[in-house]
């Protein structure tokens, strides 16, 4: 057998408090397409960094073509003829397709400083050539559409095959990061098609969540699941439940969630509810209804369209159409700071911008969105206020050195308590939104987390959550709804041990 | 957005931009060319002294000065950045230029030398202001608005309270000389619209700057030494700058303190009324040329008119404003954070 | 251990920080009177607070701008806009023109702050706006020349002659503004959401603060502190003149940073901006008592200006700077 065009060895990158990926090891041969498939926060994106050279593994070992790599950085990478397919999309907009095609490598088209554009069209032409795009070298980026700016991502990965630092004729590896993501039904073909035809010259690798693409177009299959290398498969002996079973894994263990602590809500009054909400570009035509101590988990993948809905809840997303319900009364907010007042709270997957704020105490943190509990008049009262923020430090055991540190200095789950200290000293807290409040955490803090959803239900709160895995989302929740491309696909009821299964849920989300 | 930790992309940035709709699109490009046309039409309905040949190499005249600001400053502007140093780089390069020519100060007499010194004098400003923003990380405004009073005091000091005269004729005829009906100096101010042109789009200080403002994340990533070519959009306003203040000098006949007085208004709005994005990556010096036309045929029709010149100021002020509102208007969202 | 250790390094930067402008302040004061040892007597430092209080005021509004991570560059000229309105109003209307000169200067900061706030652009680009239209403003109010005040002087007259305790009663007052500031911020339950919207104002706004009204009040301040300055310069000078205070505009965002506010917000207060404003002020008086050629103040201001900056800034919280 020939030798491996890239070969991953018990590569491990840690980031403080998470071991992102841990001695994962994989193959990719000449002229195969690789699947790479994991749940959001199983490690794809790390790993896709530290192939792009953006991170260095902490341990283990990059080969590319046989020989042990360390990767400076993406130019880096792409000598060693590692091209990146960019589901964020690396071209610039403000210039020229070609010169995103030749950027950093302009070689004789630029001499003296001095742009030889003849040259440098010439040079774009043959990049898109490759894959047969029609595409002008000469039209702005900003102009293209999503679908062609794709294409041009394509050739300009594959454009690492003529800077390549080994013999003429050495092939290159490509890697695709969610490439359909955002493509309709006919670009994914089209796409498919392209890759197809890369075979031919290159190795390539596929990062996707959409399990049924890349049973399709991979030769075999690597499940990535918390940081681990947790399968290899052949497409041929696996359907998409089955591997879905492998990326989720573990058997739902009720203990770690607390489903004993699960309260009943039959016949609880609703708190929160919404009909036919709908935002341009974001969901359509959404209802739901949470009640008091209740945990409504809202389930779907990266585009479904549930993100915006928990932001349009809290009144950071204008809504186009619908109605909110807020304990039975019209709400509609046009700021987050209508939703504060009205007693909704929102805990942010972006902790680190959103959840906490940087460079203020822990003091001022936990009373940023409420200080009527320790206002006299317009006044803090500096006792009450000291007393306060020391009883919510204890009840939620949050580890800092004084109310007066840097919440910066906090470890994430440290961070995210604080964030979560903020909504509870709120007398008037009636609805908390959740979105992913475990990511980034490590075992323990999300412990703490899912401790503290059961006892906020206890004290009839209603909650809507957005969790990271499907695992979570179905152990805590009361009831599950599904969203797929922006619209309720499907409702379970997920009482303590009749909980609906993994498989059931991914079957309307995909 | 920091690359430290495996954080993610918000909602927002996520959502792909959609390329807006070619005919959006084609009017938005066209608007200050529309702009330009409709204003000289009113104009031209208002007063009857506006459409005349003499009257049009008036206008040149006016936009002369302030084209070859705004060219300057394109570069900056494309970047993302600003520079408000641009009245106190005219004010001690037209006093540089006169004191090194024939002047009635001292016995200097560099001539044409004496331009290259002001012009020098303006690099050297850019290149402070480069490196200070870049090394120290400090926001740009903040560099030139200081560097800008230090350019004010460095002429304060130069004047030392009456204005030198500039006595060489070969130099005055620049600022006062007309060939076939247009001045010299609208002609040289051409000179430098093409230039600019040049560097924008052949060489690869302009592309890059380009490509910076556009995103300078994914320029950094793909090994661009995105820090230098910031440097370059400095040097080159602050060159134009100095150019400025050395024709301002040769039209005036003296160096002067106050010599730029209301020129960094004139120059930020023509940039940006041109179309050139305030926060970078779109835009050029051929907008710019609409830009300070538009200025300048303001300012002119206005006169005509027979509306204060005060006043003119606080329309530019407006002007400035609403201009750059309406060019983010849409970006607008309720979690966006402009400081 | 020692009892350093428990502070982090940042701690320790920020103590130092917030220490070295009243110890530069301290050490500025006693290099001038060692040089001319009137200084320190009560003429000159009666002299010295005179002319330091328009600067202060105009500089504690600024702060409160700066603490929010933007910056008014419109100060300057909204004070001369004001001793122009003031100056054509107080024949007619006595009381009535300083309260109606206050309200528009602050109004005029509101509407900054507004479109800055509401129409999501930069607040230099908004102020510098705002610069050349209120000086137009000014300039085609007071028909470009300066207006005495004859008629209704009585009015404010007491501002440029009344002393408290031998103090001047302007520089008292500004000192009295920057106190009651400074005590409001610590004192009102709100007191701490100016140094959230600069530190983290995404995470201010997602915790339910209303960050517009914020940046509004933020401008609004300003615009009023801009009013007062107009004022008391208007007192001392018996007149309004449409560019009368324009150059104080380096001075007093000099005043802010000297004094330890950093230009990227959330770090700062009042009271840092009183020991920056008299470090201006003495460094001032301090340059012509040195022999310094009066000249040479712009290019110290614009010196001191970016190394202050420099000096504060905050480089944790940004990314990539424009």
């Amino acid at each position: 057998m020939s030798t491996p065009a890239l070969e991953l060895r018990g590569v491990t990158k840690r980031f403080p408090g998470v071991v992102a990926l841990d001695d994962v090891s994989l193959t990719v041969r000449p002229h195969e397409v690789i699947g790479l498939i994991g749940e959001n926060g199983a490690g794809k994106s790390t790993l896709l960094k530290i192939l792009s050279g953006v991170y260095q593994p902490d341990e283990g070992e990059l080969l590319v073509r046989g020989q042990a790599r360390r990767f400076t950085g993406p130019r880096d990478a792409a000598r060693a003829g590692v091209g990146i397919v960019h589901q964020e999309q690396s071209l610039v907009g403000s210039v020229s397709v070609a010169e995103n095609l030749v950027l950093g490598f302009e070689g004789p088209a630029v001499r003296g400083g001095i742009y030889r554009w003849p040259e440098l069209n010439r040079r774009a032409q043959a990049q898109l050539d490759k894959i047969g795009s029609p595409i002008p070298p000469t039209a702005r980026v900003e102009a293209l559409t999503f679908a062609q700016r794709q294409m041009v991502e394509v050739a300009k990965a594959l454009s690492v095959e003529d800077h390549l630092d080994g013999p003429a004729g050495t092939e290159p590896v490509i890697v695709f990061d969610e490439p359909t993501s955002v493509l309709d039904n006919d670009d994914t073909e089209v796409l498919f098609a392209q890759i197809e035809r890369l075979r031919a010259r290159a190795s390539v690798v596929i990062v996707s969540h959409r399990l049924d693409e890349v049973l399709r177009v991979s030769d075999r299959v690597y499940v990535l699941k918390d940081g681990r290398c947790v399968a290899e498969r052949d497409p041929a002996d696996v359907d998409v439940q089955e591997l879905y079973r492998l990326m989720v894994g573990r058997e739902s263990t009720g203990s770690y969630y607390r489903e004993d602590a699960q309260g009943d809500v039959d016949g609880a009054e609703e708190v929160l509810g919404v009909t036919g909400l709908t935002r341009a570009g974001g969901f359509t035509d959404v209802s739901l209804s949470v009640r008091r101590g209740e945990v409504l988990g809202v389930a779907g993948v990266v585009g479904s369209g549930r993100e915006d809905l928990a932001r349009a809840l809290f009144g950071a997303e204008p809504v186009d159409a619908g109605e909110m319900r807020l304990a039975g009364k019209p709400v509609r907010f046009r700021s987050p700071a209508g939703a504060v007042r009205a007693g909704i709270g929102y805990i942010p997957a972006e902790r680190r911008f959103e959840g906490v704020a940087m460079g203020l105490s822990v003091a001022d943190n936990i009373l940023l969105a409420d200080r009527s509990p320790v206002s006299a008049g317009p006044f803090v009262d500096p006792r009450r206020r000291r007393e306060l923020v020391a009883r919510w430090i204890e009840r939620l055991r949050i580890r800092t050195p004084g109310p007066a540190t840097d919440v910066a200095t906090l470890s994430g789950g440290n961070q995210q308590k604080v964030a979560l200290a903020k909504w509870l000293v709120s007398p008037r807290l009636r609805v908390l939104v959740l979105d992913h409040p475990t990511r980034g955490l490590d075992v323990g803090a999300k412990e703490d987390v899912y401790r503290l959803v059961r006892e906020l239900c206890e004290r009839g709160l209603a909650i809507v959550l957005l969790a990271d895995t499907l695992e979570e989302t179905i152990a805590l929740s009361h009831r599950v709804v599904v969203m797929r491309d922006g619209r309720v696909t499907a409702r379970f009821d997920a009482p303590p041990g009749a909980k609906p299964t993994q498989v059931e849920l991914v079957e309307q989300m995909v | 957005m920091s690359a430290a930790g495996p954080g993610t992309a918000t909602v927002a940035e996520r959502r792909p931009a959609l390329a807006p709709t070619p005919l959006a699109r084609r009017v938005i490009d066209a608007g200050p060319v529309l702009a330009l046309v409709a204003l000289i039409v009113v104009f031209s309905l208002v007063s009857d002294r506006f459409l005349t040949v003499g009257n049009a190499g008036s206008i040149a005249d006016q936009a002369a000065i302030l084209l070859v600001l705004a060219v300057g400053a394109t570069f900056v502007i494309l970047l993302g950045s600003i520079d408000l140093s641009v009245e106190g780089v005219m004010a001690t390069s037209s006093l540089v230029a006169v004191l090194l020519a024939a002047n009635d100060r001292n016995g200097n007499d560099l001539g044409y030398l004496a331009v290259l010194g002001g012009v020098g004098v303006g690099a050297l400003f850019g290149l402070v202001n480069g490196i200070l923003h870049t090394r120290l990380r400090i926001p740009s405004f903040m560099v030139t608005l200081g560097t800008g009073a230090i350019g004010i005091g460095i002429a304060t000091v130069l004047f030392g309270g009456q204005p030198p005269r500039m006595l060489d004729e070969g130099l005055r005829l620049w600022g006062t000389d007309r060939v076939l009906g247009v001045s010299r100096l609208a002609l040289l101010a051409l000179a430098v619209l093409l230039l600019g042109y040049f560097v924008q789009h052949y060489t690869r200080v302009g592309r890059t700057i380009l490509l910076v403002g556009g995103d300078e994340q994914i320029a950094r990533l793909a090994g661009l030494p995105a820090a230098r070519y910031k440097v370059w959009a400095f040097v080159l306003a602050g060159s134009a700058a100095g150019l400025a203040g050395v024709l301002a000098a040769t039209r005036l006949g003296v160096g002067d303190v106050q010599i730029g007085s209301g020129q960094l208004f004139a120059t930020i709005t023509a940039v940006v009324v041109g179309g050139t994005l305030l926060s970078g990556g779109r835009g050029g010096v051929l907008q710019t040329l609409v830009g300070a036309l538009l200025i300048s045929v303001l300012a002119n029709g206005l006169i005509l008119a027979g509306v204060d010149p005060a006043i003119q100021r606080s329309v530019q002020g407006v002007v400035i404003v609403v201009a750059i509102a309406a060019t983010v208007w849409t970006q607008r969202r309720r979690t966006r954070v402009v400081k | 251990m020692t009892s350093v250790s428990f502070l982090r390094r940042d701690d320790v930067r920020e103590r130092v920080v917030a220490a070295v402008p009243a110890a530069v302040l301290v050490a500025l004061v006693l290099a001038v009177a060692s040089r001319e040892p009137s200084f320190l007597g009560a003429a000159s430092v009666r002299a010295l607070l005179e002319g330091a209080a328009p600067l202060l005021l105009l500089a504690l509004g600024q702060t409160f701008v700066i603490l929010i991570g933007g910056i008014d560059l419109s100060v300057a000229v909204l004070a001369s806009l004001g001793t122009v309105l003031l100056a054509s109003w107080l024949p007619s209307a006595g009381v009535l023109a300083v309260l109606a000169t206050l309200a528009a200067t602050t109004l005029a900061g509101a509407l900054s702050g507004a479109v800055s706030a509401y129409a999501q652009v930069p607040s230099f680009v908004v102020t510098l706006g705002a610069m050349g239209l209120w000086s137009g403003v000014a300039l085609t109010v007071s028909g470009a020349s300066t207006i005495s005040i004859t008629e209704g002087y009585d009015t404010i007259f007491w501002i440029r002659d009344l002393r408290v305790a031998g103090l001047p009663i302007a520089a008292v007052l500004a000192v009295a503004a920057v106190l009651v500031a400074a005590g409001l911020m610590a004192a009102l339950a709100g007191g701490r959401l100016l140094h959230a919207v600069g530190r983290a104002e995404r995470a201010a706004l997602m915790s339910g603060a209303r960050t517009p009204r914020l940046r509004v009040l933020a401008f609004a301040v300003s615009g009023l502190c801009a009013g007062l300055a107009a004022v008391v310069l208007a007192a001392s000078q018996f007149s309004g003149a449409p560019t009368l205070a324009d150059s104080l505009l380096l001075p007093a965002i000099a005043a802010v940073v000297v004094g330890g506010t950093a230009i990227t917000g959330g770090v700062g207060g009042p009271l840092r901006t009183l020991v920056g404003a008299l470090l201006i002020a003495v460094l001032r008086v301090g340059m012509s008592v040195m022999g310094v050629d009066p000249s040479y103040e712009q290019i110290v201001y614009g010196a001191v200006i970016v190394s202050a900056v420099a000096l504060t800034l905050n480089r944790g919280t940004v990314g990539i700077v424009k």
